[in-house]
C-alpha cells in the first residue's frame, strides 16, 4: 500500500471503531474523573441554589402532607428504573433514556432537581453511569438545565395551543438535546481546543456525540409521548394526585 | 438485576467499617483528579484493583469487563480533545481534508493520555466503594456527614423502591416479549412506552398502599432500622493513612515536576 492509502485505511478504521462503539454509549453522563477539580467544584456550587430551592419546596409539601414523601420516593425510583432499562433503538444496540423530560412534565422542574441528584448518585454507584466527582456537572445538565427547558417548552406550547402530542414530543426531545449541548459545553470549557479555543472545542464535542445523542433525543421524545398518552387515557386520577407535588401548576 | 448491587453484598470487604472505605475512596479520588499524573493514577488503579479483586473476591474477568463500561464515552470525548480541525497543521499528525487539516499536537496527546489514566483510576476508586459497600451503609455514612435527614430518608425509600419497580418492569417486559411485543422497532418503542406508563400507575398504587401500611405502624417521617456497627480497626486506618500520605508525597512531586 502507498502511504496515502494507508492513511485512508487508518482513518476508515477509526471511524468504524467510533461508530461501532458509539451506539452502546448511554445518555451523556460525564464519567468519573473526567473533569478537573476546580470545574467539579464550580458546577457543584452552581447547582446549590437550585437544590436548595427544591429542598425547601419539598420539605414544605412533606410537612403539609406526609404522604408526599412516599410519592416522591416512588417518583425518584421510577425515574431511575426508566433510565436504567434498555430502550429499543433502530440499530439494535443498547441505549438508555434520560427521563429528564418525562420527570419534568410529571413532577415539575423544582422537584426533579432534588430527585435528579439522588438518581444520578444512584446511577453512579449502582450502574457506574457518571461519577461522584462529576455529580455536580451531571446534575446541572441533566437534573436542572434539561428539565427546566422541557418544562418551559411545554408551558409555552400549551399557551400557544399546539397539539398536545407535538408539544410533549418537542418538550422531551428538545430537553434532551439541550442536556447534550450543556454537557458538550461543560466539556469544552474544561478542554479548549489548541486551534480555536472553547468555540472549536464545543463544535468538536457536539459533533462527536451527535450520532448517538440526536437519535436518542428523537426516540426519547416518541417514548415520552406514548407514556403520557397512556397515562392520560387510564390514569387521570393519579396524574391529578401528582400535581400537588409541585403545587403551582 | 443490578450487577454492582449483587456483588457488593457478597464482597469479602462488606463487613469492614463503612466510613473507612468511604474515606479511602473519596480522598484517593480527589488526589487522583487533582494530580492528573501517570504515576499516581497507575498506583491508585493497581491498589484499588487489588483491593476489589483480591480482598473483595470479585472475579477478575468481571472486574475487567466493568472497567470497559465507560469506554464509549472515554473514546469519543478523548477523540474530540486530541483531534483538531484547523487550517495549519500541528506537530504530532495531520491529515489533509480539502483545504483543512485533521490534526493534533504532542502536548494535546499527552494531556489526553493523562486524562484517560486519571478517568480510569477514578472509576477504579468508584468501583472500590460501590463493589464493597452496600447502599444502606453509604447512606449511614452520608447521615454522619450531616446530609439533611429528609434527603437520607428519601434516598433510603428510593433505594428500596428501585427493586420493587425493577421486578414489576421485568415481569411486564417478559409478558410483552412472550406476545411478540418487541418484534420490530415500531412495536418495541410502543411497548416500552406502555410498559413505562403502566409502571408509573403501579408505582403510585403501591405507594398509596405502602403509605397506609406505614401509617398503621406509626410512621412519623423516619424509618428506624437497627444499625450493625463494625468498628474501625487501627491496622486498617494506619494502612489507609500511609497510602494517602504516599499519594500526597507523589502529588507534591507532581507539582514540583519530578513525577510524571
Amino acid at each position: 500500500m502507498k502511504k496515502r492509502e494507508k492513511r485512508w485505511v487508518a482513518l476508515a478504521a477509526v471511524f468504524a471503531l467510533v461508530f461501532g462503539i458509539a451506539p452502546a454509549a448511554n445518555a451523556m453522563h460525564i464519567m468519573e474523573g473526567y473533569l478537573p477539580v476546580q470545574f467539579c467544584a464550580i458546577w457543584g456550587v452552581i447547582c446549590v441554589p437550585f437544590l436548595a430551592a427544591g429542598f425547601f419546596s419539598i420539605r414544605k409539601t412533606i410537612n403539609e402532607h406526609r404522604k408526599t414523601m412516599i410519592l416522591l420516593a416512588m417518583s425518584g425510583a421510577f425515574i431511575f428504573v426508566i433510565s436504567s432499562l434498555k430502550i429499543p433503538s433502530v440499530t439494535g444496540s443498547c441505549s438508555h433514556m434520560t427521563g429528564t423530560g418525562l420527570g419534568a412534565l410529571l413532577f415539575g422542574p423544582s422537584a426533579v432537581s432534588i430527585l435528579g441528584i439522588i438518581v444520578l448518585l444512584f446511577q453512579a454507584i449502582l450502574l457506574a453511569h457518571g461519577g461522584l466527582t462529576t455529580l455536580g456537572a451531571n446534575t446541572f445538565s441533566m437534573a436542572i438545565a434539561g428539565p427546566f427547558v422541557s418544562y418551559g417548552i411545554y408551558w409555552i406550547l400549551k399557551r400557544c395551543r399546539v397539539n398536545r402530542r407535538v408539544s410533549i414530543f418537542l418538550a422531551a426531545a428538545l430537553g434532551d438535546l439541550f442536556t447534550y449541548c450543556v454537557t458538550s459545553f461543560q466539556l469544552a470549557i474544561c478542554y479548549p481546543s489548541e486551534a480555536g479555543g472553547i468555540g472549536a472545542s464545543l463544535v468538536k464535542f457536539l459533533g462527536v456525540f451527535a450520532p448517538t445523542q440526536i437519535p436518542l433525543a428523537v426516540i426519547e421524545g416518541l417514548i415520552t409521548v406514548v407514556i403520557m398518552i397512556g397515562l392520560e387515557s387510564y390514569a387521570r386520577p393519579e396524574l391529578r394526585e401528582l400535581r400537588f407535588v409541585e403545587g403551582d401548576r | 438485576m443490578l450487577a454492582i448491587d449483587k456483588f457488593c453484598y457478597t464482597s469479602k470487604l462488606r463487613y469492614v467499617n463503612a466510613s473507612e472505605k468511604f474515606a479511602l475512596s473519596i480522598v484517593t479520588l480527589l488526589i487522583c483528579i487533582a494530580a492528573q499524573s501517570f504515576v499516581i493514577s497507575a498506583a491508585v488503579m493497581a491498589v484499588m484493583g487489588v483491593l476489589t479483586v483480591r480482598k473483595g473476591g470479585l472475579p477478575f474477568a468481571r472486574y475487567r469487563k466493568m472497567m470497559f463500561w465507560p469506554l464509549g464515552f472515554l473514546i469519543l470525548s478523548t477523540l474530540a480533545i486530541v483531534v483538531n480541525l484547523s487550517r495549519t497543521p500541528l506537530d504530532l499528525f495531520a491529515f489533509p481534508v480539502g483545504g483543512w487539516y485533521l490534526t493534533g499536537s504532542a502536548a494535546g496527546a499527552l494531556r489526553a493520555g493523562r486524562l484517560i489514566v486519571t478517568a480510569l483510576s477514578g472509576v477504579s476508586c468508584l468501583y472500590f466503594l460501590s463493589l464493597s459497600t452496600p447502599m444502606t451503609d453509604i447512606l449511614t455514612v452520608l447521615g454522619r456527614c450531616r446530609c439533611p435527614k429528609l434527603i437520607i430518608e428519601l434516598m433510603l425509600l428510593i433505594y428500596r423502591f428501585i427493586f420493587v419497580l425493577l421486578d414489576i418492569a421485568s415481569a411486564m417486559t417478559t409478558a410483552q416479549n412472550a406476545r411478540l411485543g418487541n418484534k420490530d422497532f415500531r412495536t418495541a418503542y410502543h411497548s416500552f412506552g406502555q410498559m413505562a406508563s403502566a409502571l408509573l400507575v403501579r408505582a403510585l398504587k403501591k405507594s398509596n398502599a405502602l403509605y397506609d401500611a406505614m401509617e398503621a405502624r406509626c410512621y412519623d417521617g423516619t424509618i428506624r432500622v437497627l444499625k450493625e456497627d463494625y468498628p474501625p480497626k487501627p491496622g486498617e486506618i494506619a494502612a489507609i493513612v500511609v497510602f494517602e500520605l504516599i499519594l500526597l508525597i507523589l502529588f507534591a512531586g507532581r507539582l514540583t515536576g519530578w513525577v510524571m
